[in-house]
């Protein structure tokens, strides 16, 4: 038993033995925990990841007129300025005020530029009263000109990150990444054996040894402290609230990116030194990337729960390839295929060998903490759901192959609507004809239904949630789709209209 | 030398082994980085070997059953910008992208073909392909 003064005492004398949560597993596996336990003193976590959780303070000091500014741009990115004068909060995720930038330069390129000292351009504006006359302010500013920068991340550091694989026809982008199509790939995240929070957990008590509020971590290249628990704090999926001073952070360490179609967002280094205080410590910083168990999901499903693929480990996950069970097409069939990672393992290791240097060279000191994290929660939004089955008009009114075009007119106009299903003798869809389609006929003398439909339907289920339809449509700009059933068999049809009076009717 | 093309076998030489052939009558060596072959149509990504007679032989032989077009695009990755994040792995057709032992994002970058997936799927914008 040791405690963190006396680690302390030993860091300061330069004595202190400190490894890598890595080289731990090697330790404890040659000379168990309990031995381990003895002559370790600290062992350092580290996690390079996508954090879109993260975002900085900034106090820009008083302009002379002052200025009470309420919107504020840093390069045209937003940053809240609902708070005191001149103190705003810019987040990572924050999209560019110009829709042709949008999401490749946001609130995270800012922080990034921010720390490599590049000048940004201040832009506020706000009411006018009588201790704040300005109207408007536009300045360049660097990192040394504002007074604060105090980056303060609601969450970061997640312990494990269920993994991303995608079930549908086509690719999809997403904040894992760009998945391909009928499962071709799975994306995970995280540190795995070297994750801070993963090396500190303690199942038992469903809680963490020695992570705490006021531990003291490495944070973007500077020192920064754990505030508390982060958003959706749930462990063994656990998250931290940290807060660090961004002027003294390492760009190599804070870095902006932007998954491609989804967003900005900010990859966050964060390192935690662990004090191996005792052998139940030690024992759980040699876990390896085989003992964390990842769930892989289906993203391809637009739903809050997504549907669980299989079950995996970080082990597996680093191979480059995983074995699926997965169904197409209705039969079940096992495929092979590529794995790649969203955070960086290389750099979730140059973060644990920074901070192991720091404290071998005496620079980095232990903290207690003042207490332990916070309680669990992260439960669903109580937000009420409309599923494409709730909007439909039933019966539905569709049509078979062989009748005329004139036919096919006759039906749009007598149920003055726009969309006609074509349908087998089953009554699963074969095609679709619009008002537009039977304009064309006439235009080009065309004779049959076969030859106008358009037969790549875009389709709707009766139990997609209806924003995911609206979505559909305003992408593929199409005014309506068939809803079919399990079976193709055709049920109803929504149209623009349709979905314009449910949200509508929402404001 | 070598040489990598795309390739378009013509539909009506489609059940005819003319990659085989190419070896056989020019003495090419062929590495197929990837074929789709389909009842209509056959596309194939090839790296060929030989002198440099050899090649062109090959090329004037492949051109009788389809479509030849070379592959002169470079990749560059910036260094600098790169982290290993492994966002671009999974998205090469060809796997010419790794990670090694010491989780470096390693490119195979004298196979690639420049179709740029992997560009357009990192998030750091660390690759450029030029013509
Ligand atoms: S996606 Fe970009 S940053 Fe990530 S490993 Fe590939 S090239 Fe490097
Ligand atoms: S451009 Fe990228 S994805 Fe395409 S072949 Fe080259 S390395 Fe592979």
């Amino acid at each position: 038993m040791k405690t963190i003064k006396e680690i302390n005492e030993k860091i300061k004398k330069g004595d202190a033995v400190v490894i890598t949560a890595e080289e731990m597993i090697k330790i404890v596996e040659e000379e168990g925990a309990k031995k381990a336990a003895d002559y370790v003193d600290v062992v350092t976590t580290g996690t390079f990841g996508a954090m879109c959780s993260s975002g900085v303070f900034i106090n820009f000091g008083h302009s002379d007129p002052p200025i009470k500014m309420l919107k504020i741009y840093l390069n045209n990115v937003e940053a809240y300025g609902g708070l005191a004068a001149v103190d705003a909060y810019i987040g990572a995720a924050q999209p560019n005020e110009d829709p042709d930038v949008d999401i490749d330069y946001g609130g995270a390129h800012v922080i990034e530029d921010l720390v490599r000292g590049k000048e940004i351009e201040l832009y506020a504006e706000g009411y006018t009263t009588d201790c704040y006359p300005r109207k408007d302010v536009n300045v360049k500013i660097t990192l040394d000109d504002v007074n604060q920068a105090i980056m303060v991340n609601p969450r970061n550091c997640y312990q494990t990150y269920p993994a991303a694989t995608n079930g549908r026809e086509e690719k999809i982008y997403t904040y894992m990444g760009v998945l391909l199509p009928e499962y071709n790939n799975v994306h995970y995240s995280g540190a795995g054996q070297l994750n801070p929070l993963q090396n500190d957990y303690n199942p038992i008590i469903n809680n963490y040894n020695t992570i705490g509020i006021g531990t003291k971590i490495f944070l973007g290249g500077g020192e920064g402290y754990i505030i508390g628990e982060g958003t959706q704090h749930n462990p063994p999926f656990g998250t931290l609230m940290v807060k660090g001073d961004l002027k003294k952070m390492n760009s190599k360490f804070i870095r902006a990116a932007t998954m491609p179609r989804y967003g900005s967002t900010l990859y966050v280094g964060l390192g935690v030194p662990i004090p191996v205080l005792n052998e139940k410590i030690a024992e759980r910083c040699a876990i390896k990337d085989e003992d964390i168990e990842v769930p892989i999901y289906d993203y391809g499903v637009p739903r809050r729960d997504k549907p669980m693929i299989a079950k995996t480990n970080y082990a597996v996950l680093r191979s480059g390839k995983i074995s699926l069970e997965v169904e197409i097409d209705g039969k079940i069939v096992e495929k092979t295929v590529k794995t790649g990672s969203v955070s960086s393992y290389k750099m979730a290791r140059e973060v644990a060998e920074e901070l192991k240097k720091w404290i071998l060279e005496g620079k980095f000191l232990l903290s207690e903490r003042v207490g332990t994290l916070g309680k669990p929660e992260n439960k669903p939004m109580k937000s009420p759901i409309t599923l494409v089955k709730d909007i439909l008009s039933k019966p539905p009114i569709t049509a078979p192959c062989n009748i005329s075009i004139m036919e096919a007119a006759k039906i749009l106009i007598e149920y003055n609507i726009n969309h006609l299903p074509i349908v087998d003798d089953l009554g699963r869809l074969v095609g679709i004809i619009t008002s537009w389609d039977i304009a064309k006929a006439l235009a080009q003398n065309k004779k049959t239904i076969e030859e106008i439909m358009t037969k790549n339907v875009i389709t709707a289920h009766e139990d997609e949630p209806a924003d995911h339809v609206a979505r559909k449509m305003s992408i593929n700009n199409i005014s309506g789709v068939p809803v079919v059933d399990d079976h193709k068999r055709v049920v109803g049809v929504v149209t623009s209209e349709d979905i314009s009076r449910l949200f509508g009717g929402k404001k | 030398m070598r040489k990598k093309v795309y390739y378009w076998t013509d539909s009506e030489h489609i059940n005819k082994p003319v990659i085989s052939d190419t070896i056989l009558n020019t003495g090419v060596k062929i590495n197929i980085l990837k074929a789709k072959v389909e009842p209509q149509e056959a596309f194939l990504i090839l790296e060929l070997f030989g002198d440099e007679e050899t090649i062109k032989k090959a090329l004037d032989y492949l051109s009788k059953f389809g479509e030849v077009e070379e592959i002169t695009k470079v990749i560059k990755r910036d260094m600098e910008k790169c982290v290993h994040c492994g966002c671009c792995i999974t998205q090469c057709p060809i796997n010419v992208i790794y990670m090694d032992d010491d989780y470096n994002v390693i490119f195979k970058e004298e196979e690639c073909v420049g179709c740029k997936n992997c560009l357009k799927a990192c998030p750091f914008k660390a690759i450029e392909i030029f013509e």
